[in-house]
């Protein structure tokens, strides 16, 4: 993580980079390209294909076939409504909090069927964790909210605990800012650092796969930074999926980009293609701004 | 990413070119007509806060008079006595309403305990759970539909639910009567007769009783006793016509009996007495208030529940809670202080409901104590205040407004105990 003084800095050179579309992709000179790290891990880790998804009779996505690599950070980008939140959210199961979704096709973690009834939900989301739009720590203490899943699969001695939350914290990289309030409530942090929090705490139950829906959307341009720096950071240990209207964002931090209109997927790649030569119209529209 | 340097898309362009409507284009100028207009509207706001402020006032006012005038009235009566006595028909001057405090809750103490457990978890199916099985959902829908109904059925009507669900049982373990052993009696009670012995002043034995029909035993020969400490010996019979001499020991006396020498029934309870049915016992009567009060639980829990935010739920789904993870750890302690405050309406209600009282337990307040045991009935609070201000006497018309006073009192205290317990999870 790049330490906090050099973040004016970092938005003093995206700020120009982002002012021009025609040379969005170069790459960013404090952080490793992304383009790098896209050569060397391409083993597959979800794999979806034919897959549909509706609410009620409302069908939300339909026939989309996507690999998302491991240790990679894979953007999905479109229009507000085409879908993204819905494929992000069946990749854990979470949309089985909704009554009515339903979907079909295939949805593979590794070997798991996720899809499949008889999937161990509990397990899958423990694999897969996520990262809401809105910061939404539990009304507890910062400790608790790290340790809030944690509690759940395992039982841990005290010591055990305290280095977990530790680790989480200091992965997310948000230790230095609470390591002396960690008693104080998780509420009383600014939005960037209960962000960061969020992903600690998601982090602590030691996932594979890490889901983000437009986890910078409610912050301010310093925080987002910091998350950005984190997502680039964790991209090492874990699989990052992440959704975002922010197409410096996608540009910046993602190995591959995914665009999705109208609940299907036009096109994906690697993400300097889709923002270079796009192979469609349609988005090559979109990353220029032209509608959405 | 920069929108001045590509061509604007087609349909922006004529979306650009359609007319403002009339309407907001006369609304922006501050032209003397608009103003008056807003003027108009305010002075209006004014009046309406006006009303709302002499209405608030005027209940308040009203409620100032009630208590100032049962103060007044009952001011006399507030002494010691009035908590440590009990009701006397002969002197009212020094009746008190301790069993009717006690009684009352007690009463509260079952109503909780088995109205707040009920209602919460009803809440929690209904906001936290949504059934996939056919039927659930089917029941799930229909209570929805229906607890806001059952909160406005009157109470009475609930009296006359807990009267035949509780105190008769539809009369399927026998028919209560009133002083007499009937139903069906689990646990908690030994059965005797009361039998004088020769020792005389009083000196009694007891002799078992096998047989709940026979209301008295005539003792005729030997029989096992049990004296007052639970030992068994043989009761022994003297028969004055034998000739044989009255025994003087008084040992001896104590063991014995004159022949033909009958005793009533006589019921020895512990607390846990339990029998089906209930009968006028506070238990069917905190049960009977519990159903009055469960509507209420019920709505005041789902709506704490539905105002917990979605997020957390997610958040805790997220992290592979499972349903009821989520429920105890998220959903209930967020929601705990609304639930909370929902409980402390209905607590009030109960301790202050009469009606239903009076069709399960009568309108008897002729108890010194508390109960005894879980079938004993009980005096209330309501119940003696009602009996109090109806009797023509002025003492016990002051009795009554200051056993209203002492009402408010502990509704009162009940609530700052649940306010402060409130915020106590609050700040937790
Ligand atoms: N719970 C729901 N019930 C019914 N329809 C829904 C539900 N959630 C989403 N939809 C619909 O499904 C479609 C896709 O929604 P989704 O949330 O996936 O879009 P999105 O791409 O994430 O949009 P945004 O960028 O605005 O977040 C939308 O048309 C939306 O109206
Ligand atoms: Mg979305």
């Amino acid at each position: 993580m790049i330490p906090e003084q050099t973040q004016p800095i970092r938005l003093a050179i995206d700020m120009p980079q982002s002012a021009s579309a025609t040379n969005a992709p170069t790459t960013d000179t404090s952080a490793p390209s992304p383009a790098d790290a896209s050569q060397s891990a391409e083993e597959l880790c979800i794999e979806i294909s034919h897959f549909n998804a509706w609410y009620g009779s409302f069908q939300a996505i339909h026939d989309l076939s996507l690999d998302i690599r491991r240790n990679q950070v894979t953007a999905f980008i479109g229009p507000s409504g085409c879908g993204k939140s819905t494929l992000l959210r069946w990749i854990n199961r979470m949309n089985d909090i909704v009554p009515t979704a339903h979907s079909n096709g295939t949805l593979r973690i590794h070997d798991l069927d996720v899809l499949s009834p008889s999937t161990d939900v509990v397990h899958l989301r423990r694999q897969v964790g996520m990262v809401f739009q809105k910061p939404n720590p539990f009304p507890k203490t910062i400790y608790e909210n790290v340790a809030f899943g944690p509690r759940l699969h395992l039982k841990l001695r005290r010591g055990e605990l305290d280095e977990l939350v530790e680790w989480s914290l200091r992965k997310a990289a948000v230790w230095d800012e609470v390591k002396d309030r960690l008693n104080a409530p998780a509420l009383g942090l600014s939005g960037g650092q209960q962000q960061r929090l969020c992903i600690a705490r998601a982090i602590a139950v030691g996932p594979e796969i890490l889901l983000m829906d437009e986890p910078c959307s409610a912050l301010d341009p310093a925080s987002t930074l910091a998350i950005e720096d984190l997502i680039y950071e964790l991209r090492e240990q874990y699989t990052i999926v992440m959704v975002t209207h922010n197409m410096q964002q996608a540009s910046r931090c993602s190995d591959r980009t995914a665009f999705f209109f109208e609940g299907r997927l036009v096109e994906s790649g690697p993400t300097d293609d889709v923002f270079t030569k796009p192979q469609q119209k349609r988005t090559d529209d979109y990353v220029r701004g032209r509608f959405g | 990413m920069n929108i001045e340097s590509t061509t604007p898309v087609a349909p922006n362009d004529s979306e650009s070119q359609r007319p403002v409507p009339e309407a907001i284009r006369q609304g922006a100028s501050a032209t003397t007509e608009s103003t008056q207009n807003s003027q108009r509207r305010i002075r209006r706001s004014k009046t309406f806060y006006g009303i709302c402020v002499s209405v608030s006032f005027l209940s308040i006012v009203v409620l100032a008079v009630l208590l100032i005038s049962i103060a007044v009235q009952g001011r006399s009566r507030l002494t010691p006595t009035l908590l440590t006595g009990a009701h006397s028909t002969s002197e009212p001057a020094s009746s008190g309403m301790y069993p009717a405090i006690i009684g009352s809750l007690s009463i509260c103490a079952v109503c909780a305990l088995s109205a707040l457990p009920l209602g919460i978890g009803t809440a929690i199916f209904l906001e936290e759970f949504q059934p996939t099985n056919p039927w659930l959902r089917r029941l799930h829908g229909f209570l929805n539909l229906n607890i806001s109904n059952l909160a406005g059925v009157p109470s009475i009507v609930y009296g006359l639910l807990g009267l035949s669900l509780f105190v008769f049982m539809f009369n399927a373990f026998g028919q209560i009567k009133v002083n007499e052993s009937s139903g069906t009696e689990l646990m908690g009670v030994e059965r005797y007769y009361q039998i004088l012995t020769l020792a005389g002043g009083g000196d009694s034995v007891l002799v078992r009783q096998t047989d709940l029909a026979l209301p008295t035993i005539t003792i005729t020969e030997p029989i096992e006793a049990v004296d007052r400490d639970g030992n068994t010996f043989r009761l022994e019979v003297w028969d004055p016509k034998s000739g044989t001499p009255k025994p003087k020991d008084p040992a001896t006396q104590h063991r014995t009996v004159r022949l033909g020498q009958s005793g009533g029934a006589y019921a020895k309870t512990s607390w846990y007495y339990f029998r089906l049915p209930f009968g006028r016992s506070f238990l069917a009567a905190g049960l009977t208030l519990s159903l009055v009060i469960l509507p209420i639980v019920i709505i005041a829990a789902q709506e704490a529940l539905r105002s917990v935010s979605p997020s957390l739920r997610e958040a805790s789904y997220g992290l592979g809670a499972t349903k009821w993870q989520t429920v105890r750890n998220v959903s209930l302690p967020a929601a705990i202080p609304g639930i909370m405050t929902g409980a402390i309406l209905a607590m009030g209600r109960a301790i202050g409901e009469a009606a239903p009282i009076l069709v399960v337990l009568g309108a008897t307040v002729a108890k010194n104590s508390g109960p005894q045991n879980l079938m004993d009935t009980v005096v209330t609070m309501p119940v003696l205040i009602f009996h109090w201000a109806g009797d023509p006497q002025v003492t016990y018309q002051q009795l009554a407004a200051a056993a209203i006073i002492v009402l408010l009192l502990v509704l009162l205290l009940m609530n700052s105990l649940a306010i402060y317990l409130r915020q106590k999870i609050r700040v937790e």
